[in-house]
């Protein structure tokens, strides 16, 4: 690549944006290396330099290099905007020029194959296990290895790496004399993944599986290997990693765009993502702890029953009452959600595209890609120029296919009032991706029939006495519930 | 006028429905001289554990794949096919090639490793006989002073001190000897593009495909970007602001965006709502709301590609 190439002052005549200016302002090729002094072009002016960058492994890329200083808000013409704005590209330019270089010791090097077609036949044996539904099941239990979409499995990894810790899934039970035995076999997006981010070598398999991982190992010489090195495939580039391993939803063996970029987009930050396993239609467990109720309960729903509404007259009846909550017991006229602990309709399963994905694990040193806590997010991938906002129907299947995940134990009081509303009992996180941008949305199903104000209303005034830091609020008696809400309470007040 | 850049075909990979991007040339070219930058979507191979910025490919909205295409400066190949077909096809030469182009850059690659160790190792070496000279030490440097070598005089200075006896020893080796002893294996390269193995652009009819593939590509909110396109505006997705699109005076490297806009049909109810909540959405982030429509042409559906009326209006919101 040539620098000069983009920074021909004629070139610049062309473009519509920088018009007249840039003629006299466009930078002499040997001066603009120096005007990006900045850390990703330190190189000076030798021969190879310009080769060498295409091959550069810089740690000090940030936004920064690219976008330098304040934005404007439009183009006044001076030669220091069009500068700064060819200082950008430039930059962008050398930084994107990067060829991904695998270097180092031989056997650190991670190499992946790209079989497409060795498990497909998989699934059906596991869907005939699936048929039996329990022993499967339970077959799973007892290993103990969560769903691997083994079917899905397109790339293996040719030795163990860095990557193999967090990534791949070797498939075991497998017979001895099978090629391949215990290796590594990766999912589409964890191998694109690897591949964009330089750590693995895809290649394209002239030979079978057989003649490259024979069964029996015998160790070839790496002699051998040297002479013919492309004998048995050659290295693909990215462009062709993504040609192969991104596609629509229901193809085997690839992933969506979108939702690779939500995996890439987590695995940046540092989280640890795996596919959610499929909805297996469970058994509904009965629901025992959310219905059953106590004889004492029962004794005191008797007690303060309902009351009957009347077609006419006011809401609350008149009469003498010494305590709030008898009052907005009659106010209460539509019922409100309680949450449970078994999802609401086991039957309503989520449809595309508001199921859940992926499965989200903050970053920690005991995950492993085989044993791992229970997730923290559960998410799902929708794009945003195919779907709306989801419709109460899509979010309570959604929210139904998540765990029951009330807030922390500790959260008690008036104080945890809005952090228990805002975890709420089930939650799940919707990533919606705009061609590449993305945001995640947190959907939560929050409870407000849970939080009785009112009840804690009374408790104030019986506290008459004992309340000797909000002792003015006592006569008013309105606060709404524990002390720190007081500056609300004193304005309802003087409503009244 | 350089007419290299003006006639440079950028080649749109069309993957599962999706158009991106990989070959940086065109990224430049097209954010250039086509107003279109679009969206980083890849890993950064050199710092990957980021989300500021990102690498290639690009991926572009359907309607900037038209307009290239459109404007005849750009043509969609649908990678899967032609990957598989130049993979799995008879072409063995075309296979060698791609393996031959290959073998080059990872020659270069390690040429220009080893010149980069060997400047390593000749700028240390520099650092220990300025470190020398500061001592008055006859000098053996016959190669080049560092340039640097006055402002780091100190730290090796203290290197110096460390070994006296040890700094001849190691002195005496020629500094191009380890490097060809090793003598390190090729380091394996994934290029970024596969243009040695398919077609290049020029062999292919533009238009044939491409066109067909072109035609089923077309986005409601075509006319309403290529107006936007053709008045030097740039685009990018506007979910960030709530919009089909943000719209940038220039380039998003230099300029704030402008608007936050959407696309209608002419005939097309807008709710009030909609006025109301993107007009304060977008006077919250400091931009106006912006949207308009394509007038449909009066005689009759002719695809008129070039005579079509846009309107836009921009809404913003007064703090009365």
């Amino acid at each position: 690549m040539s620098l000069d190439d983009d920074d021909n002052p004629a070139v610049g005549v062309a473009s519509p944006i920088i018009s007249g200016v840039s003629s006299s302002a466009a930078l002499p090729p040997d001066v603009s290396p120096d005007a990006l002094s900045v850390d990703d072009l330190i190189e000076d002016e030798g021969t190879a330099s310009q080769d060498f960058r295409l091959f550069r492994k810089n740690a000090h890329v940030s936004a920064q290099t690219i976008r330098k200083g304040e934005k404007d808000f439009e183009s006044h013409g001076t030669r220091a905007q069009v500068e700064a704005l060819e200082q950008s590209r430039a930059a962008m330019r050398d930084v994107l020029s990067y060829t991904r270089v695998h270097t180092g010791p031989q056997r650190n090097l991670a190499r992946g194959w790209y079989f497409p077609q060795w498990w497909e036949g998989y699934q059906e044996e596991l869907q005939e296990g699936e048929a039996g539904s329990a022993g499967e099941g339970k077959e799973m239990e007892k290993e103990r290895r969560p769903f691997g979409y083994i079917r899905e499995r397109v790339v293996v990894l040719e030795g163990s790496s860095v990557a193999s810790m967090n990534l791949g899934r070797a498939v075991t039970g497998q017979a001895k004399d099978r090629p391949a035995r215990g290796k590594d076999w990766l999912l589409p997006e964890e191998a694109l993944y690897l591949v964009e981010r330089g750590s693995l070598d895809l290649w394209w398999p002239t030979r079978g599986l057989e003649e490259i991982f024979p069964p029996e190992t015998t160790p070839k010489e790496g002699e051998g290997e040297e002479l013919d090195e492309y004998d048995l495939g050659f290295p693909l580039s990215l462009q062709a990693a993504y040609a192969l391993l991104i596609g629509k939803d229901d193809e085997r063996g690839k992933i969506s765009l979108q939702k690779f970029q939500v995996y890439s987009n987590l695995k940046r930050c540092g989280y640890n993502v795996l596919r959610a396993p499929p909805i297996t239609t469970q058994p509904t467990r009965c629901p025992t702890v959310a219905t059953t109720t106590t004889l004492w309960q029962w004794l005191t729903s008797i007690l303060t029953s309902q009351p009957h509404h009347k077609h006419y007259g006011p809401l609350v009846r008149p009469g003498l009452y010494r305590s709030y909550t008898s009052i907005y017991r009659q106010m209460a006229l539509i019922p409100l959600h309680k949450p449970s602990r078994s999802p609401s309709n086991p039957r309503n399963s989520p449809g595309e595209p508001f199921a859940i994905h992926f499965h989200v694990w903050k970053a920690a040193q005991k995950w492993t890609k085989l044993r791992h806590p229970p997730p923290d997010f559960h998410l799902a991938v929708v794009d945003a120029q195919e779907s709306a906002v989801p419709t109460l129907r899509e979010i309570t299947a959604l929210l139904d296919a998540t765990p029951h995940a009330p807030g922390k134990p500790e959260w008690t009081g008036p104080g945890r009032l809005y952090a228990r509303l805002k975890h709420g009992h089930r939650n799940g996180l919707v990533a919606v991706v705009d061609h590449g941008v993305i945001n995640y949305m947190r959907f939560a199903e929050a409870a407000f029939g849970e939080e009785r104000i009112y009840e804690r209303f009374d408790a104030r005034g019986h506290m008459k006495s004992g309340g000797k830091k909000y002792g003015g609020g006592a006569r008013s008696g309105n606060g709404n519930g524990g002390g720190r809400w007081g500056r609300g309470g004193r304005g309802r007040g003087r409503g009244r | 006028m350089a007419a290299a850049a003006s006639e440079r075909q950028v080649r749109i990979s069309r993957i599962a429905g999706r158009y991106l991007v990989f070959d940086i040339e065109d990224v430049v070219h097209m954010r250039r001289h086509h107003g279109i930058c679009a969206v980083l979507t890849g890993t950064m191979p050199q710092n990957p554990t980021q989300n500021l910025f990102l690498g290639l490919p690009i991926e572009l909205h359907a309607e900037e794949a038209k307009l290239l295409v459109d404007k005849k400066a750009g043509y969609i190949a649908d990678e899967l096919s032609e990957h598989l077909s130049r993979l799995t096809g008879p072409d063995e030469a075309a296979r060698k090639a791609y393996i031959q182009s290959l073998k080059r850059q990872r020659r270069a690659a390690h040429a220009a490793f080893e010149e980069e160790k060997a400047k390593v190792r000749a700028q240390h070496q520099g650092k220990r006989k300025a470190g020398k000279k500061a001592k008055q030490t006859p000098a053996v440097a016959a190669e080049s002073a560092e340039d640097d070598a006055s402002t780091i005089g100190v730290a090796a200075a203290a290197a110096a001190a460390e070994g006296e006896q040890g700094e001849s020893l190691f002195s005496t080796a020629p500094p191009k000897q380890p490097a060809a002893a090793r003598e390190s294996p090729l380091p394996g390269i994934t290029p970024t593009t596969s243009s040695d193995l398919l077609l290049p652009c020029p062999a292919r009819t533009v238009g044939d495909s491409s066109s067909s593939m072109a035609k089923d590509l077309s986005p409601s909110s075509y006319p309403f970007y290529r107006y936007l396109n053709s008045r030097g505006y740039y685009t990018t997705p506007g979910l960030r602001f709530g919009g089909d699109y943000s719209v940038y005076p220039g380039d998003p490297f230099r300029y704030h965006a402008h608007y936050l806009a959407n696309s209608y049909g002419w005939d097309e109810e807008i709710p009030m709502l909609d006025l109301v909540t993107s007009g304060r959405l977008g006077t919250a982030v400091k931009k106006s709301f912006l949207f308009g429509a394509e007038k449909p042409a009066n005689e009759g559906a002719v695809a008129g590609a070039g005579g079509s009326e846009v309107r836009v209006f921009c809404v913003e919101w007064a703090g009365m």
